[in-house]
């Protein structure tokens, strides 16, 4: 539907390839965005698990800019859409529109910005939840409804909001159901500072930082299906579903800070969320393998907004990275002594 | 079916290491179970020194014994699998589950185990659901290659096996602790001994009780009593040999038979002995007309006086006189022998002097038969006695098995005197009884007995002498010296000999009545030069210390230990 249809990859990759790709995008949007290496890996790693990332910071950190760079880089469409109380569904996802043709009158759908390859919902908890919810079926069916007639979103297609945590009032938190559909929850970090003069150096000069296109959009659709390919060792997978079960209070191995703080574990998407960025961590570290560790490195994107705190936990500022960790901590990986 | 060249190496390259993690688990559970042995010996040698454990050293040596049998079983329990080395190897070398990953998708995809093909490791073209699968399977196959390489650069040292710090700490300790416990003195060892000492004693008492029991029931047919007493014994033996530690018990019922025994026992038997003894010697001289019966034999002095009965018929009036006076004149000594055969020569005499040749031999032939039925009573209390003194015995064995070791030690120096002493006094007493009492004393009655035989038969040259075995050894000695003096010299020399040889008096002892022949024996002057003419007074010192030590020693009822120093006060010069 999008004027750019991206046609599946014509071969198939190899992993060496795989690595090497995901290697070039990492370098092309370390040339805009200045350190942040652990967001844009966690980021491609959602885009190439076919997700969708949630990046939460304070503004000024380039959040936005990170996503529009990832479309640059990856030479896929890309559409932002600028949150707000007033914005509407068919804002997103588009409308049927009175169109006269050729002596007749007919409705014709005009598709809204969410067909794009990569979507940039900025300040999605500015929107009521009413808009917040168009955007669900787009993100887990990849797909839109508009007066009874299903729309197919075109791969890849990526959600990738923001959100502010500062200014919370006038805003509508994003309820558990759609946060559940974000596979990772991304903090977006103040840089260092030796990262700040580097982004002084660059953004107050006369040149700008370009980018260029490494990768297409077929690329990404092949690496996503190589990613899933990826064999996984039963007891990797086994440990993926501790890790998600100790975050529940009611589990034999959930540490004292989940079962004091926490209401709800997370769901089974976050194990999936843990193999699957697994894989893709693991690949792109040049290995055929998905190692525990591959595991724990995403336990805290893919976990901590699948958390949800109780009352105490909220008042005593427990935050679900404490939460996770403690998590971690109390499944260690399996020893064979 | 053909295995993956590629898993199949990576399984013999496991090998290796699964031997030395197998070596590092067993020697981690050996420390546990070094420690754990230390621990349980030390609690072992602890408790022993609280309680007497008496199978102490059977657990000591079995705690090592079961450690090093559940370490054995621990290491074929412990053995590791391939999959649990490759683990192991990931874990410990960082290979970050290159090799377990690949051994584990291996089982869990059977249909991959096989040797690929050739083509089947190019990659493949366009994307199909087959051409999925395709993927998967190099995948497969490029983490078995990935695997076998990363094994191969692994360190090969990996698995050194190490003590666990903690418990092998706890090894160190127990074992510094262990010394002294082991080392220094156990005061239960005494206990221990103690008790063995208890069951040894008990073993030999009862083989003592045994032999006793058979040699009362030898021979013997019911309803001879003796053989109640064997059975007795012998369920006596048993009961010590199944409950020695039961020392009281045991005690008391060795007591109790003794006493019951005791009660049986005729005092006079000794006496009533020597009395048969000289009756049937002298109904024998009187039939043969010499000594034809010096045993004092009750058979043969039964043939003797039916021989007697025979000739009655050819005797002249005079001759029954004379017989008859001759068989008054033996009426003291056929008192003491019992009242029938007093009754039945009381009756020969008188039927010989009323010329009742009938009546005479009657009387002859129940003589004859009080005789034997008398040497029966008096063997059957002779038993009876022999009995009590081995039950006696047994119980004081036993009694001194039970003390502690150190007042086992003191009294086993005072046993040792002891004995020594009894022994010269039972050596003594036989040369003295042999020499001085000659044939009425061949029989050897023991130590008492011989002193109080002498004392009583001192009628006749028999050694009147009450006194300790040394002194009797003494005295043995000089019996040669006997015949030299007279009743009335000893008179003088020992004193107040009436107080003594009264029947149920316990230093009583029955003698066998000397008849005076003895000086056929003494007249031969083998004996050695004798002490016994030496003054009391200067002996009296040493005969008196003597029989205190044995009172202090000795079981004695309080009354006899009066009468014994009432004697010596008599005696005191």
């Amino acid at each position: 539907m999008t004027e750019q249809a991206i046609e599946p990859a014509a071969t198939r990759l190899s992993p060496e390839e795989f690595a090497d790709r995901a290697r070039a995008i990492e370098r092309e949007v370390g040339r805009v965005i200045v350190g942040q290496h652990a967001l844009v890996r966690q980021t491609l790693i959602v885009m190439l698990a076919n997700g969708h990332a949630l990046l939460e910071g304070v503004p000024g950190l380039g959040k936005t800019l990170l996503v529009r760079t990832m479309a640059e880089v990856l030479d896929c469409a890309f559409n932002r859409i600028q949150f707000t109380p007033d914005l509407m569904p068919a804002d997103i996802v588009g409308t049927n529109i009175l169109i006269e043709e050729e002596g007749g009158r007919q409705f014709r759908f005009q598709p809204g910005p969410i067909f794009a390859n990569l979507v940039l919902a900025d300040e999605i908890n500015r929107a009521t939840p009413k808009t917040q919810s168009a955007l669900l079926e787009a993100m887990q069916e990849q797909q839109v409804s508009v007066a009874r007639q299903r729309y197919k979103l075109d791969p890849p297609f990526f959600v990738l909001a923001t959100q502010n945590p500062l200014e919370m009032e006038g805003t509508y938190p994003l309820p558990e159901a759609q946060l559940d559909r974000f596979l990772f929850k991304l903090w977006v970090p103040f840089p260092a500072e030796e990262d700040l003069i580097a982004i002084m150096d660059r953004t107050t000069g006369a040149e700008t930082a370009t980018v260029e296109h490494v990768a297409s959009g077929a690329d990404l659709v092949a690496m996503q299906r190589l990613a899933r390919s990826v064999p996984i060792a039963p007891h990797v997978t086994a440990y993926a579903v501790s890790l998600l079960s100790a975050t529940h209070p009611d589990n034999e191995r959930a540490p004292g800070l989940v079962r004091e703080y926490v209401r709800y574990g997370g769901s089974p998407r976050g194990a999936q969320a843990l193999v699957l960025a697994g894989k893709i961590g693991a690949l792109m570290d040049g290995r055929y393998n998905v190692a525990i560790d591959d595991v724990r490195e995403v336990a805290l994107p893919a976990l901590r907004h699948r958390v949800i705190r109780n009352f105490e936990g909220e008042a005593e500022g427990i935050t679900p990275d404490a939460i996770i960790r403690s998590v971690l901590d109390a499944v260690p990986p399996p020893r064979v002594d | 079916m053909t295995l993956d060249p590629t898993l199949s190496q990576i399984r013999d390259g496991l090998r290796p290491f699964r031997r030395r993690l197998w070596l590092r688990r067993v020697v981690r559970d050996g420390t546990f179970s070094l420690a754990a042995v230390m621990g349980l010996e030390l609690a072992l040698a602890l408790a022993a020194r609280i309680v007497p454990l008496e199978w102490g050293r059977v657990a000591a040596a079995a705690i090592p014994l079961l450690g090093a049998l559940a370490l054995l079983v621990d290491a074929v329990r412990v053995r590791p699998t391939l999959g649990e080395t490759a683990l192991a190897l990931d874990g410990e070398q960082g290979l970050r589950d290159r090799v377990s990953s690949a051994l584990e998708i291996a089982l869990r995809s059977p249909d991959l185990v096989e040797a690929p093909l050739a083509a089947e490791d190019a990659p493949t073209a366009e994307g199909t659901a087959t051409e999925d699968a395709a993927t998967y399977a190099r995948f497969v196959r490029l983490q078995r290659r990935d695997a076998l390489s990363t094994l191969r650069a692994a360190d090969r040292r990996a698995f050194r096996p190490r003590l666990q710090r903690r418990p092998a700490a706890v090894t160190v300790v127990l074992a510094l602790l262990l010394v002294p416990a082991l080392l220094l003195p156990n005061p239960q060892s005494d206990v221990l001994a103690r008790r063995e000492n208890q069951r040894a004693a008990a073993e030999r008492q009862a083989e003592k009780l045994e032999k006793a029991a058979e040699r009362l029931a030898e021979g013997r047919t019911a309803p001879d009593p003796r053989l109640d007493l064997s059975a007795e014994l012998k369920k006596l033996a048993r009961e010590l040999r199944e409950r020695p530690e039961d020392l009281d018990a045991q005690l008391a019922r060795l007591g109790s038979l003794e006493d019951a025994l005791r009660a049986r026992i005729d005092p006079a038997n000794e006496q009533r002995a020597a009395a048969l003894s000289s009756l049937a010697r002298s109904v024998s001289r009187l039939s043969s007309g010499q000594d034809s019966n010096p045993g004092g034999d009750p058979k043969k002095a039964n043939e003797d006086l039916a021989r007697l009965g025979e000739k009655i018929d050819g005797m002249t009036k005079a001759e029954r006189e004379a017989l008859a006076a001759d068989l008054a004149g033996l009426e003291s000594t056929a008192r003491q022998a019992g009242a029938d055969a007093q009754a039945a020569l009381r009756d020969a005499a008188q039927a010989l002097g009323r010329g009742d040749a009938t009546g005479a031999k009657d009387a002859l032939g129940r003589l004859g038969d009080a005789l034997a039925r008398g040497a029966r009573n008096v063997e059957l209390n002779r038993d009876l006695a022999r009995t009590a003194n081995d039950l006696q015995d047994a119980r004081r064995q036993l009694a001194d098995a039970g003390k502690p070791a150190n007042q086992g030690q003191g009294q086993g120096q005072g046993q040792g005197q002891g004995q020594g002493q009894g022994q010269g006094e039972g050596q003594g007493q036989g040369q003295g009884q042999g020499q001085g009492q000659g044939q009425g004393q061949g029989q050897g009655q023991g130590q008492g007995q011989g002193q109080g035989q002498g004392s009583l038969g001192g009628g006749g040259s028999n050694a009147r002498f009450l006194g300790s075995g040394s002194s009797s050894g003494g005295f043995g000695g000089p019996t040669a010296g006997n015949k030299q003096f007279s009743t009335g010299d000893i008179d003088k020399v020992l004193a107040d000999f009436g107080r003594l040889g009264k029947p149920g008096d316990p230093s009583y002892v029955a003698g066998t009545g000397g008849d005076g022949q003895t000086q056929q024996g003494s007249g031969t002057g083998q004996g050695t030069p004798s002490d016994a003419f030496v003054p009391y007074t200067g002996v009296f010192q040493d005969f008196y210390d003597f029989a205190i030590t044995s009172l202090e020693r000795s079981t004695v009822p309080l009354g006899v230990k009066d009468y014994v120093r009432d004697y010596f006060s008599s005696l005191n010069p």
